[in-house]
């Protein structure tokens, strides 16, 4: 994890430069959910946001998928040590912790919090982050999952940054409770569940896009989004219709084929 | 079950309501088990004759008959896995009342397994059903890229993808996870001769 460097200072922005970005972002999550817009493509452009305006190293949002575990349904890199990082909360760490507690759960060192989280820490460390912070997903009474955000030096999140977080996971929340349905009054089962399957539709898409084109995940995945807003398509339809076969996987291709 | 085709028929039910209601569905069109295949999520009933209830509105004539029959909550489940779906696990009660939180849980483990199960049955193959869905959530993002994966190196659909991806775990006697790593890694293709 190149960004993960423990010696960089770390907010991205600050002072008006970081008011801008702030303004900018809450601009776009508002104009998306007034939009029949796609979960998938709220939550990653939720989670991306995080890096920018938290100078964060990476983010991942997890939902409780009601069988008794976290699923991770956006990442801010498709990096495997990230994923087992996320999946690893499924026993042990912060974001457990505070989908547990309904609060936000926070490690200014986390070399300091190994007795806390002994499963946890080491992996976590070893890929490079010192600090972290997961802040809930809040319902009511209930939390139905996490925004977790990883840092590779040791400072505490700020009183402030903890807000704006807090506020992302607040989108969020609403983002999955908002989505468009088969009828009124839908459940939040039924909403949940079908954040979790358009993930799913989305990874098996990346998958073929990935063969076909002779591209990594992550350029799969830039080009089915690209494809996606250039067409005005909501990802997870477009996800369907190539997995299906009913869009020519040739004709969604990234920009630079070489990556 | 619903087939690839978009043919429905009812594979089994529990006893002489459940079936009845299912015929009835199918006859008319109409019902959550309906709802449930196009939306893909989902459908929770817990009140069936809550007057007034958009849900009930949009489903008069299954209505008439549900509560012919004496139920009172439907819930219906799709059985799917990302862009398979192979059909609708369908829950009646004959009290109202929304599922508990283990029931829910319960049930959405069932429909998991139920959709293994129907793939299998379908596809005439044996072997890989073991239910390893559960408790590999990051992993299991690189089993569905893998399946995608599959699907452009066979040349097939993506449930013969998902199932031949499982075919080969189980024969290699290793973790369908670790077969997938492996896919999306490039260590590992599937060529149309291995078939």
């Amino acid at each position: 994890m190149s960004n993960a460097d423990a010696t960089r200072s770390r907010p991205a922005a600050q002072g008006p430069g970081r008011e801008q970005a702030l303004a900018e972002t809450f601009v776009m999550l508002a104009d998306t959910l007034v939009e029949d817009y796609d979960i998938v493509d709220l939550l990653d452009r939720l989670v991306a946001a995080c890096l920018g305006l938290l100078g964060v190293s990476a983010a991942g949002l997890l939902l409780d998928d009601q069988k008794g575990n976290l699923a991770v349904v956006a990442s801010s890199s498709e990096e495997t040590r990230l994923l087992e990082i996320f999946q690893l909360q499924n026993n042990q760490g912060p974001c457990l912790d505070c989908v547990h507690t309904g609060s936000a759960v926070t490690s200014a060192d986390l070399r300091a919090d190994r007795a806390r989280w002994p499963l946890f820490v080491p992996v976590a460390v070893a890929a490079g982050f010192r600090s972290v912070a997961a802040l809930p997903l809040r319902l009511r009474d209930h939390t139905i999952g996490g925004l977790n955000l990883f840092d590779g030096h040791t400072d505490p999140v700020s009183v402030a940054d903890q807000r704006i977080a807090q506020a992302l996971a607040d989108v969020a929340t609403i983002g999955i409770l908002q989505q468009r349905s088969a009828h009124r009054g839908t459940m939040l089962a039924e909403h949940l569940q079908r954040a979790l399957n358009s993930r799913v539709i989305i990874e098996q898409a990346k998958g073929v896009l990935a063969e076909r084109n002779a591209v990594d995940m992550n350029a799969a995945f830039e080009a089915l989004r690209q494809y996606a807003r250039n067409h005005n398509l909501k990802l997870t339809e477009l996800a369907l219709a190539v997995v299906r076969g009913d869009v020519e996987p040739g004709a969604i291709v990234p920009r630079s084929p070489a990556n | 079950m619903v087939t690839a085709a978009g043919n429905r028929g009812v594979v089994c039910a529990t006893d002489e309501v459940s079936a009845r209601i299912e015929d009835l569905q199918f006859t008319l069109g109409e019902g959550a088990c309906v709802d449930a295949v196009q939306a893909g999520t989902p459908v929770l009933v817990g009140e069936l004759d809550e007057p007034g209830d958009i849900v009930v509105e949009r489903w008069p004539a299954f209505m008439e008959g549900a509560a012919g029959a004496g139920v009172r909550a439907v819930f219906a489940f799709p059985l799917r896995i990302g862009a398979i779906t192979v059909g609708v696990l369908d829950l009646y009660r004959d009290r109202p009342g929304d599922l508990t939180a283990g029931q829910l849980a319960t049930a959405l483990m069932a429909a998991d397994t139920a959709a293994l199960a129907l793939l299998y049955l379908g596809s005439g193959r044996r072997g890989a059903f073991a239910d390893d869905t559960h408790g590999h959530a990051a992993y299991q993002m690189q089993v569905h890229q893998a399946t995608g994966m599959v699907k452009i190196q066979l040349g097939v659909t993506i449930e013969e993808a998902f199932l031949m991806l499982r075919a080969h775990a189980f024969a290699a006697g290793r973790p369908v996870a670790e077969v997938a790593r492996d896919v999306v890694e490039r260590r590992l293709r599937f060529s149309t001769e291995d078939r």
